[in-house]
């Protein structure tokens, strides 16, 4: 269906060396196939996705849509773009028009659909992800799930072949990731040829038929999900997806709040598919700061979680200091029951910079 | 984090809702104040809507129940979610209450 061929795209910076965005890319891409995107930040992703839809020209290769060179003169790009529909992080609705006229005005004005029959389509379309009841509302009415849900039936509203997805959650509040995830879930259900840029892990292998891990501009490895995330056979790859996410808080006063850093540690949880652990975490750092409260220390925190193998971790070090804050004699009961009934494992280390607590959730 | 009282059927009804962390308790050690005030009335603490309880919360806990059982009231909690469930499991505070 999308033949890529030895495509290239490079900038000129500003001392004028050549800055290479992708390099001889060349892959093939069947309908019905669901490619999720993943790699670096910089690596070139949404880059592919542009060109692939025109919004962007590469500086060589070829693009073969159904058959046709996309840049050939006389190709209809606007015919392709009708039926290569893109989805952004930024939903890029039009403002000024209700969500109903956001879904008909493409279809009345490219695939030239009568008023009625485009509404009835925009409605089905809006029926699809769940936002019919909301046809007369405005853009600003709606949240950012609403609105991406909104973006994805204008886009459905065209009848596309292939639907380009540039991380249509990484703009979302992480409670409403979930109901986009879903949208998009039930047009893989439904077949629907699709590539997905995304940093979302467990998604992407949910979701996906295919993966293409993306580094340094060029498509690293292909392979199916279990490959690229259970078993990758490069390097970079395996690098990448055991990647461990972190939260840090870097803790110098006593007085610095405390709220916003549960607020944090719930998004943290809520971004990596682990809401379970989040109160066993919260309750670790919370006691682990009452103990530590006693004492000038500074203290740093760290929450780590492994998206390849799913085990969680809190570390906790209390600067300059020898003595583990659980075995002090003074040391707070409850606080120290609590602790330590909630993590499976807790290590205790002595470092140069002071003495290191880890806790296994 | 919300805490209401009410009397219902002579007895005295504290309801949690939210999250009872070490941020919330100094509020929350307020609210439950009227509690003092208990003698006749059993208390049941309701903790249906209560979705974390830290130590700071589980000595609120612990404080009315000790000024009820000077004023021979008795204290019940109900509608346990799955983490006070299990903080009060490892706190032993599972032996001190009593549970509807
Ligand atoms: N107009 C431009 N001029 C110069 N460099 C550019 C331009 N557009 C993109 N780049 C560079 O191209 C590289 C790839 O960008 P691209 O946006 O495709 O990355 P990405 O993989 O989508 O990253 P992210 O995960 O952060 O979205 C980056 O290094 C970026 O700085
Ligand atoms: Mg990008």
């Amino acid at each position: 269906m999308i033949t890529v061929r030895h495509l290239n795209k490079y900038y000129i910076g500003e001392d004028g060396k050549k800055v290479d965005v992708l390099r001889d890319v060349s892959c093939e891409i069947s309908r019905g196939e669901i490619i999720s995107i993943i790699g670096p930040s910089g690596s070139g992703k949404s880059t592919f996705l542009h060109i692939l839809n025109m919004l962007d020209t590469p500086n060589s290769g070829e693009i073969i849509v159904n058959g046709k060179n996309i840049q050939d003169k006389g190709y209809d790009l606007n015919k392709m773009r009708e039926k290569m529909g893109m989805v952004f992080q930024n939903f890029n609705l039009f403002e000024h028009l209700t969500v109903l006229q956001n879904v008909t005005l493409a279809p009345i004005k490219l695939r030239g659909l009568g008023e009625k029959q485009a509404e009835d389509e925009a409605m089905e379309m809006l029926r699809k992800v769940g936002m019919a009841d909301r046809s007369g509302s405005m853009p600003s009415q709606l949240s950012g799930g609403q609105k991406q849900r909104v973006a994805i039936a204008r886009c459905l509203a065209m009848k596309p072949d292939v639907i380009l997805f540039d991380e249509p959650t990484s703009a979302l509040d992480p409670t409403m990731i979930g109901e986009v995830q879903g949208v998009i879930r039930s047009l893989a259900m439904e077949k629907m040829t699709m590539l997905i840029v995304t940093h979302e892990m467990k998604f992407a292998r949910d979701v996906s038929t295919r993966v293409f891990f993306m580094n340094e501009g060029v498509i690293y490895e292909d392979g199916t999900p279990e490959q690229i995330f259970q078993n990758p056979k490069r390097a970079a790859t395996r690098a990448f997806v055991h990647r461990i996410r972190s939260l840090v808080f870097d803790i110098v006063s006593r007085d610095f709040d405390f709220y916003d850093m549960t607020t944090q540690i719930k998004q943290f949880c809520i971004r990596y598919s682990i809401p379970e652990k989040m109160n066993d975490i919260t309750h670790i750092v919370e006691e682990m700061l009452i103990l530590l409260s006693k004492y000038d220390s500074p203290v740093l925190i760290e929450v780590n979680h492994s998206e390849m193998d799913y085990t969680s971790s809190v570390s906790i070090l209390h600067r300059g200091e020898s003595v583990s804050p659980l075995e002090r004699p003074d040391a707070d009961e409850l606080s120290v029951m609590i602790i330590r009934g909630m993590s499976s494992d807790i290590k205790t280390e002595q470092t140069d910079e002071g003495v290191r607590l880890t806790f296994r959730i | 984090m919300r805490t209401t009282i009410n009397e219902l059927n002579g007895e005295l009804v504290a309801a949690f809702e939210g999250r009872l962390d070490t941020a919330a308790a100094i509020q929350t050690e307020k609210d439950v104040q009227p509690l003092a005030d208990c003698a006749g009335k059993n208390i049941v603490l309701d903790c249906s809507a209560l979705e974390y309880i830290s130590s700071s919360g589980l000595r609120i806990f612990l404080n009315v129940l000790k000024n009820a059982k000077a004023k021979g009231s008795r204290v019940f909690i109900t509608g346990m979610s799955d983490d006070i469930n299990k903080v009060f499991k490892i706190t032993g505070f599972m032996n001190l209450f009593e549970f509807r």
